[in-house]
C-alpha cells in the first residue's frame, strides 16, 4: 500500500449561494497519476486553487505528507514541493525560453538580488538549465522568445518550469486545453515519462488522455467527489456515466 | 543584414559620432554644438534610467523628473553653501557646503536614490493607473516644496557661479565636461545592460509580464520592483547633478511634470525597452526642439500629433527601425 | 470666526471646481480604463471659448452656453479620432498619446489667442457681495459657482440613480464586462460619457475664468489636483469624486489660509513663514500619501 501524499477532508468553499466545493474528501497516493474529471463548472479549478493556496476553503482541512497545510500561502506550499501549471498558460512571454527556465531555477536557490552577472551564467542555472530544457524537449528553442513558441511548446515550457526543483506533487490544470492533437501526444508522452518519479494531480477534459495515463480517477460533480476508483471501474460505473460521461461516451 | 550585426553596427556608429563630435565642432568653430550635445548626453542618462522602469519593469512613473531635480538641487545647494561659507546644517553634526565633484555628484546620486526609496515604497503599494497618478503627485509635491524654499531661490532657482571641481579635470572647459558626460553615459549604459540580463533583471522583466507567476515561483516581486525603482531614481539623480553643472543653474522647473513627460517621449521615440534607443530618442527630441524652434515658434503643434502617430502606429521607435528584427532586451 | 467661515466657503468653491473636473475623468478611467492626461485641455478650451464669447457678446451666460458644447464637441472628436484607438492598449501608450494631445492643444491656444493671458470680468449682475452672516460679505460670483456645482452634482446623482443610461454607466464603471452583457452600444456610450466629462471640465474652466487668468497650460495644474482627488476618492467612483474633491478643496484652502498663522504662533516668524508655505503647498499630496497608505484603492473603491 503506497503512502498517502495529499489528503483532503471535508473541504467546503462557497461563493454566495453557490457551493463550489461541498464536503469533499480526496486521497492522493504517492507516485500516482491521479486524474480529476468532471463537467464544466464542477469546481475543478476551485479545488486546485485551494490545494495550491491561491484561495482558502471556508472549512475542511488539507494535509500534505501528514502535515496540515490548509492555511499556508501559495509560495509557502511551493517551497514544500507543490508545483502547479495554470489552466491559462502562465509563462513570461517577454523573456527567452532559457530565461524563463532560469527564473524558475533561480527561484529555488536563494534570493535574486544579483545585479551584475548574466542570469544564464550563475552556477545553479548552468548546472540545471540543460537537463531542465531537455526534460520537456525544448533545448533547441533556448534562445527564442517565449512569445514565439507554439501553443504546445508553451505548455511544455510551463510544465518544465513547474518541474524545476523536483516537486513531489505536480498539479496540472488542464494542460491539454486548446492544443492540437500533435501537441496532446507530445505532452501525454511527457506526463507518462514522469510517472513514478513525481505524483501528479491531472485535471483534464480529454478522456483518452485520462484513461491512458491515470492510476486513479476522481469524478467531481457540483463540487462533490461522487466516485473515486481505477480508470476501468470509473468507465463502467453507471452513476458516472449518467452524471458526466453520458454526453461524451461517443467520443 | 542580421539584427545582431545591425545592432552593434548602429551602436558603434553612434559611439564614434559622439566621440569625435566635439573635436569636429571646435575645428569648425561651432563650439555651441558641444554644449548642445552635452545636454543630449545628460538627458540620455535620464532617459535610459527611465527605460529601466517603462521598458523593463512595467512601472509607468510619471514623476521621474523629480529625481533629476533632486540630483540637481544637491549640487546646487552644496555649491550655494560653499560659496556663502555657511554650513548646511549643524545638528546633529556639521555639514559644510562643497564644490568638489567627487563629493557632490555621488551625494546627488545617493540622495535621489533615498527619495526614490521613500516614494517607491509608498507608490508600489498600488498598481496600474494609481501608480501613474501617484508618482506624478509625489513629483508635484517635491516640485512645490522647492518652489516654496525661499532660501534657495524659490521659483527662480539658484545660479551656480562655476561647475564642480574634479581632480585632474577642468569641468569649466566644455570639451572636458562633454567627455565626462560621455564616459558616464557609457558606464551607465554598460551597467544597465548587465542589470537587465542579470538574475535580478529577469525577475523584474518577468514580473512586468506576469506578476502572479513570479509570486507562484515563490518570489515576492515587490522588493525587486522597489530596488529597480531606486536604481532608476539614482540614474536620474546622476543626470540631474550633471545638468546642474552643465547649465550652472538649478530651478524647480527641472522637476516639473512636463519634463517627466518629455523623458517618456524620448524613451518612446528611441525605442522602449532597448536601453540604447533612449539615447537616440534624447538626441532626436532635443535636436528637433532646437531646430524646429528656429523655423517655427509653434513646433509643439507638430510634435504632439507626431507623438500620437508614433504611439499608435510605430511603437518600435527609432532603434527598432534602425536595428530591425524584433524588440530586443538590451 | 467669520474668517473661518469665509475660508470654508472658499474651500467649498475649489472643491466644487475639482468635482466638476473629476466626475468626468473618474468615469473615463473607470469605464474605459484609459488614463487621460488631456482632460485639463478641455478645461482650458472651455475657459478660452467662454472668455472669448463673453467678450464679444458681453453676456457671460452666452459664454457658458458656448463653452459647454465647444468642450463637449472637442472631447468627442478627440475620443473618436485618438482615444478610441487606445482603449485596449497599455497605459503607457495612453499616457504618451494624451501627453501629445496636451502639447497640441496648448500650442493651438497659443496660436489662436496668443501668449498673453485673457482676463474675464465677473458679470456685473454677479459682481456684488452677499451678506451671509452679520459682517460676513461673500462675493456673489463665488456663491453662484458653488450653487451651479451643487446643481450639477444633484443632476449627476439623478442621472446615475434614476435613469437607465446612468445605471448602465455606473454598472460599467464598477464592472466593465457588465456593459457588453447589457447589450449597450458601447462605442456610442463611450463617446457620450467622454463628451459629458469634457463638457463638465469645460464648465469648470469657464467658471474659473473670472477668478483665474485664462492662459495656455492652465489645464495642467488643475489636472494634477484632479488626479489627487481621484486617487483619494477611488477610480471610477462618483461618490469618491465628491468626497475627494471636497477634502482636497478644504485641505488646500484651509492649509494656505491658516497654517502661516498657526506656525507663527509656534515658531519664530522667518522659520514659520517658510515652513508654512512649504507645508501648505504640499498638504494635499501629504493627504494623498496618508490615504494611500491606509487605503490603496481610495476611500470609495468602485471595483471590488
Amino acid at each position: 500500500m503506497a503512502k498517502i501524499l495529499l489528503e483532503v477532508s471535508n473541504l467546503l468553499k462557497s461563493y454566495g449561494a453557490i457551493k463550489a466545493t461541498q464536503d469533499l474528501n480526496l486521497k492522493i497516493k504517492k507516485g500516482h497519476i491521479h486524474a480529476l474529471i468532471g463537467p464544466n463548472g464542477a469546481g475543478k479549478t476551485t479545488l486546485v486553487n485551494q490545494l495550491t493556496g491561491d484561495i482558502f476553503p471556508d472549512s475542511g482541512r488539507i494535509f500534505y505528507k501528514s502535515q496540515e497545510i490548509t492555511r499556508l500561502k501559495d509560495y509557502q506550499r511551493a517551497r514544500l514541493g507543490i508545483a502547479r501549471s495554470f489552466q491559462i498558460t502562465h509563462i513570461f512571454s517577454n523573456l527567452t525560453v532559457a530565461e524563463n527556465m532560469a527564473l524558475a531555477i533561480n527561484a529555488r536557490s536563494g534570493h535574486n538580488f544579483h545585479f551584475w552577472r548574466n542570469s544564464l551564467k550563475s552556477k545553479s542555472v548552468r548546472q540545471n538549465l540543460d537537463h531542465s530544457l531537455a526534460r520537456v524537449d525544448l533545448e533547441h528553442r533556448a534562445g527564442l522568445k517565449a512569445s514565439h513558441l507554439s501553443h504546445g511548446e508553451k505548455r511544455q515550457l510551463e510544465v518544465g518550469m513547474a518541474l524545476v526543483g523536483n516537486p513531489e506533487l505536480l498539479i496540472l490544470d488542464e494542460p491539454m486545453a486548446g492544443m492540437g492533437s500533435g501537441g496532446t501526444v507530445e505532452l501525454s508522452k511527457l506526463i507518462a515519462s514522469l510517472k513514478g518519479s513525481v505524483t501528479i494531480l491531472l485535471v483534464e477534459h480529454d478522456m483518452d488522455v485520462v484513461f491512458s495515463l491515470a492510476d486513479m480517477v476522481t469524478v467531481l460533480v457540483y463540487g462533490q467527489n461522487i466516485f473515486t476508483d481505477s480508470p476501468d471501474k470509473v468507465r463502467k460505473n453507471k452513476e458516472v456515466q449518467t452524471a458526466y460521461l453520458g454526453e461524451s461516451t461517443d467520443a | 543584414m542580421n539584427p545582431l550585426f545591425r545592432k552593434y553596427f548602429c551602436i558603434t556608429v553612434v559611439a564614434i559620432i559622439l566621440a569625435i563630435l566635439p573635436i569636429a565642432a571646435s575645428a569648425l568653430g561651432q563650439e555651441y554644438y558641444i554644449s548642445l550635445f552635452s545636454r543630449v548626453l545628460i538627458y540620455a542618462i535620464a532617459a535610459v534610467s527611465l527605460d529601466l522602469l517603462l521598458g523593463f519593469s512595467g512601472m509607468i512613473s510619471l514623476g521621474h523628473a523629480a529625481f533629476v531635480g533632486i540630483g540637481a538641487y544637491v549640487v546646487g545647494i552644496f555649491f550655494y553653501h560653499s560659496a556663502e561659507m555657511e554650513p548646511l546644517f549643524i545638528h546633529p553634526f556639521v555639514v559644510q557646503g562643497s564644490e568638489n565633484g567627487l563629493i557632490v555628484i555621488p551625494l546627488a546620486v545617493l540622495v535621489s536614490a533615498i527619495f526614490a526609496l521613500i516614494i517607491g515604497t509608498l507608490s508600489l503599494r498600488t498598481k496600474g493607473m494609481h501608480f501613474i497618478m501617484i508618482t506624478l503627485a509625489f513629483a508635484q509635491m517635491i516640485y512645490y516644496f522647492f518652489v516654496s524654499l525661499e532660501k534657495y531661490g524659490g521659483n527662480d532657482g539658484l545660479s551656480l557661479y562655476s561647475r564642480s571641481t574634479l581632480p585632474g579635470l577642468d569641468l569649466g572647459n566644455d570639451l572636458q565636461f562633454y567627455y565626462l558626460c560621455l564616459v558616464l553615459l557609457a558606464l551607465f549604459l554598460f551597467f544597465a545592460t548587465r542589470l537587465v540580463n542579470s538574475r535580478f533583471g529577469i525577475v523584474v522583466r518577468g514580473g512586468s509580464n506576469n506578476e502572479r507567476r513570479i509570486n507562484a515561483l515563490g518570489i515576492n516581486s515587490y522588493f525587486y520592483k522597489l530596488v529597480c525603482f531606486v536604481i532608476a531614481g539614482a540614474g536620474a539623480g546622476l543626470a540631474g547633478a550633471l545638468l546642474a553643472n552643465q547649465t550652472e543653474y538649478v530651478s524647480p522647473g527641472l522637476m516639473h511634470w512636463t519634463l517627466s513627460g518629455e523623458l517618456m517621449v524620448m524613451v518612446l521615440l528611441g525605442g522602449l525597452g532597448t536601453l540604447f534607443g533612449p539615447v537616440l530618442g534624447a538626441a532626436v527630441f532635443l535636436l528637433l526642439e532646437e531646430f524646429l524652434a528656429m523655423y517655427t515658434e509653434h513646433w509643439m503643434l507638430y510634435l504632439g500629433p507626431f507623438l500620437i502617430f508614433v504611439v499608435i502606429f510605430a511603437k518600435r521607435g527609432l532603434y527598432g527601425v534602425l536595428v530591425g528584427g524584433e524588440k530586443s532586451n538590451g | 470666526m467669520l474668517l473661518v467661515v469665509e475660508q470654508l466657503l472658499n474651500g467649498l468653491q475649489l472643491g466644487i471646481t475639482l468635482f466638476l473636473m473629476s466626475a468626468g475623468l473618474t468615469l473615463v478611467f473607470g469605464i474605459m480604463q484609459v488614463i487621460n492626461l488631456a482632460h485639463g485641455s478641455f478645461y482650458m478650451i472651455g475657459a478660452y471659448v467662454g472668455a472669448t464669447v463673453t467678450l464679444y457678446t458681453g453676456s457671460f451666460l452666452i459664454g457658458i452656453a458656448a463653452a459647454l458644447p465647444a468642450s463637449a464637441v472637442c472631447g468627442m472628436l478627440v475620443e473618436v479620432v485618438v482615444l478610441r484607438r487606445l482603449y485596449n492598449r497599455e497605459h503607457l501608450d495612453q499616457v504618451l498619446a494624451t501627453f501629445g494631445l496636451i502639447m497640441f492643444f496648448n500650442e493651438l491656444t497659443r496660436i489662436i489667442w496668443g501668449r498673453q493671458p485673457l482676463f474675464m470680468d465677473v458679470p456685473h449682475w454677479l459682481s456684488g457681495t452677499v451678506e451671509l452672516l452679520p459682517g460676513l460679505f461673500y462675493p456673489s460670483y463665488r456663491l453662484a459657482v458653488i450653487g451651479v456645482g451643487v446643481l450639477v452634482a444633484l443632476g449627476l446623482w439623478l442621472l446615475f440613480s434614476r435613469t437607465r443610461i446612468g445605471m448602465q454607466i455606473r454598472a460599467g464603471a464598477s464592472n466593465r464586462e457588465m456593459i457588453g452583457a447589457l447589450g449597450v452600444n458601447i462605442k456610442l456610450l463611450y463617446t457620450l460619457v467622454f463628451g459629458m466629462g469634457t463638457a463638465l471640465a469645460g464648465l469648470a474652466g469657464v467658471m474659473a475664468g473670472p477668478i483665474l487668468a485664462v492662459e495656455s497650460g492652465m489645464g495642467e495644474s488643475i489636472l494634477i489636483l484632479t488626479f489627487v482627488v481621484i486617487v483619494i476618492g477611488g477610480i471610477g467612483s462618483i461618490r469618491g469624486a465628491v468626497a475627494g474633491a471636497l477634502l482636497v478643496g478644504m485641505v488646500d484652502t484651509l492649509g494656505r489660509a491658516f497654517l502661516p498663522a498657526i506656525f507663527r504662533y509656534l515658531f519664530d516668524s522667518t522659520t514659520a513663514d517658510g515652513a508654512a508655505a512649504s507645508l501648505s503647498s504640499m498638504a494635499i499630496y501629504i493627504l494623498m500619501a496618508v490615504v494611500l497608505v491606509w487605503k490603496p484603492q481610495g476611500l470609495f473603491p468602485a471595483h471590488n
